[in-house]
């Protein structure tokens, strides 16, 4: 095969990942809590002995975009945002998970969890209780829930390093980073912090990554005739 | 064929939070009526390279990896169970409850459901009934000689009488509270089913553990908000059209690949 296919093949190969990438995004546009994610394409020189090397550009890595999403006003007592830095805490089958979806509900046991119903965790990594039969229950902007105006517990506020995090599906993360508590973190209650896509941009980048694929077949039509009529010349012959 | 299908999911998710919405407003002036909100989740990635491994090429750790998603689901439609303002009707038996808490009703089947909907009636046998015609806490048998039916805001009803006599306790209207409101499984016609989720019922009374007080001659409007609604409506609407353009962007790029000869 030609430098020229083989270089093209990659690329083309990374824009249709791009594009996964972008409808992802797009179908997530309504997600609470979504972080949207980029593709990043980068150069690999591929080497080979008495040939000048090749430089191909290939899909190498992703970038989570952890920018803030627009904090919307649901009037829910346990709708919960973030504002600024931090993260809930999950428990997801006993391993600790963390999430900016904040549209936590309570379970059969007046125990405060996610819509999947894993349990939300306090600052000492407990479930948190609401008393039954609470009726003014209030969330302050350090996480203390107080129910009729008694302490009944306080949300826990992590923060990890972004390198670390992996997504995990259910709008939870993992990560391999350390784990700290934020140190002033800002609960705002009655708020859910929307996905961070952005319509414009997405249509914009599945624009470019359609035209750049486009262009990538036409150039593999051209080369494919390009080869052809060389092995015609010399056919000819 | 991989966007084909995050597209697709994400236009179902759309077409569900419409539907949803549609149901909202269809309700708007329905009594006691709770708004429902879509809430969604994405789906499981599929790990291509995680972050955190060590690169075998540059040997340095990948700091974001790459992640594939596959779309959008629906998470959850819950009930956000917040009061609605009261509407003046002056009727006798026009209750709402102001604050947490059900009022227990009988179906002909025994079974005992739910509702926040306080428009009640008198049955030929002149028991207290829902607008459907089930009985409202057991059943409350109102004499046919009273003038007029009182009830407290602990739901104590007396019946009033025209020749003199006091007025007479006849029984109590319950107020059923539940751990999880959200839980309860909607049958229609404003009636809820205890489930798995929402909780044993707490029965009890008015005023009582955090259950709310009884509002004779009121009724609890819909908490819909039509504005918010139609915002929602609107941003469905253009977010399902986007779904359809990564469609049509996929389907033009696998023609573009088709095209190479």
């Amino acid at each position: 095969m030609s430098d020229a296919i083989t270089v093209n093949v990659e690329r083309q190969s990374g824009l249709l990942r791009e594009l996964s990438v972008i409808a992802n995004n797009i179908a997530n546009a309504s997600t609470d809590g979504y972080k949207r994610d980029a593709a990043i394409f980068a150069e690999y020189i591929s080497t080979r002995e008495n040939n000048p090397s090749v430089s191909i550009g290939a899909l190498r890595a992703h970038y989570t975009d952890l920018a803030q999403g627009n904090l919307v006003q649901t009037g829910g007592t346990f709708d919960l945002a973030i504002d600024g830095d931090g993260w809930f805490a999950i428990a997801k089958n006993g391993e600790l998970h963390l999430t900016r979806a904040g549209s936590f509900i309570l379970d059969r046991n007046s125990e405060l969890v996610t819509p999947e119903g894993y349990p939300v965790l306090d600052e000492s990594g407990k479930s948190i209780r609401i008393p039954e039969g609470a009726s003014n229950i209030v969330v302050a902007t350090d996480g203390t829930v107080t129910a009729d105006g008694f302490g009944v517990g306080q949300i826990g506020v992590l923060t990890t390093d972004s390198e670390g995090l992996s997504r995990a599906g259910d709008n939870l993360w993992t990560t391999t980073g350390a784990i700290r508590f934020a140190e002033f973190p800002q609960l705002r209650q009655g708020f859910v912090e929307a996905s961070n896509v952005s319509a414009v941009e997405e249509m914009a980048r599945l624009i470019e990554a359609q035209r750049m694929y486009e262009a990538g077949a036409a150039l593999q039509t051209d080369e494919h005739e390009r080869i052809t009529q060389f092995i015609e010349a010399l056919g000819g012959r | 064929m991989n966007p084909l299908n995050i597209a697709a999911t994400g236009m179902a998710a759309q077409q569900t939070r419409v539907a949803t919405i549609a149901n909202n407003i269809a309700n708007m002036s329905t009594t006691a009526y709770a708004a429902r909100r879509a809430a969604f989740a994405d789906l499981l990635y599929r790990q291509e390279v995680t972050p955190g491994v060590l690169s075998s090429r540059t040997g340095t750790i990948v700091p974001g990896g790459i992640q594939l998603g596959s779309g959008v689901r629906t998470a959850s439609v819950v009930a956000e169970q917040t009061q609605g303002s009261f509407q003046t009707t002056n009727g006798d038996l026009d209750l709402a409850v102001e604050g947490r808490g059900f009022f227990d009703v009988e179906l002909p089947s025994g079974e005992r459901v739910y509702t926040r909907d306080g428009r009640f009636s008198l049955s030929p046998d002149g028991l207290i009934v829902t607008a459907e015609g089930f009985p409202v806490s057991g059943g409350i048998a109102v004499p046919e000689v009273a003038r007029s039916i009182s009830i407290s805001a602990e739901g104590q009803v007396f019946a009033v009488f025209n020749d003199g006599t006091p007025p007479q306790e006849i029984g109590v209207i319950g107020i059923t509270t539940f751990a999880n409101d959200q839980g309860l499984e909607a049958l229609g016609g404003n009636l809820f089913r205890e489930t798995e989720a929402s909780g044993a019922p707490l029965g009890g009374f008015a005023g009582i553990d955090g259950a709310g007080f009884m509002r004779q001659g009121f009724l609890e409007e819909s908490s819909v908000d039509v504005v918010s609604e139609i915002a929602d409506l609107i941003e469905a609407q253009r977010g399902y059209e986007l779904n359809s353009k990564v469609m049509t962007a996929a389907d033009e790029m696998l023609a573009a690949t088709t095209r190479i000869r």
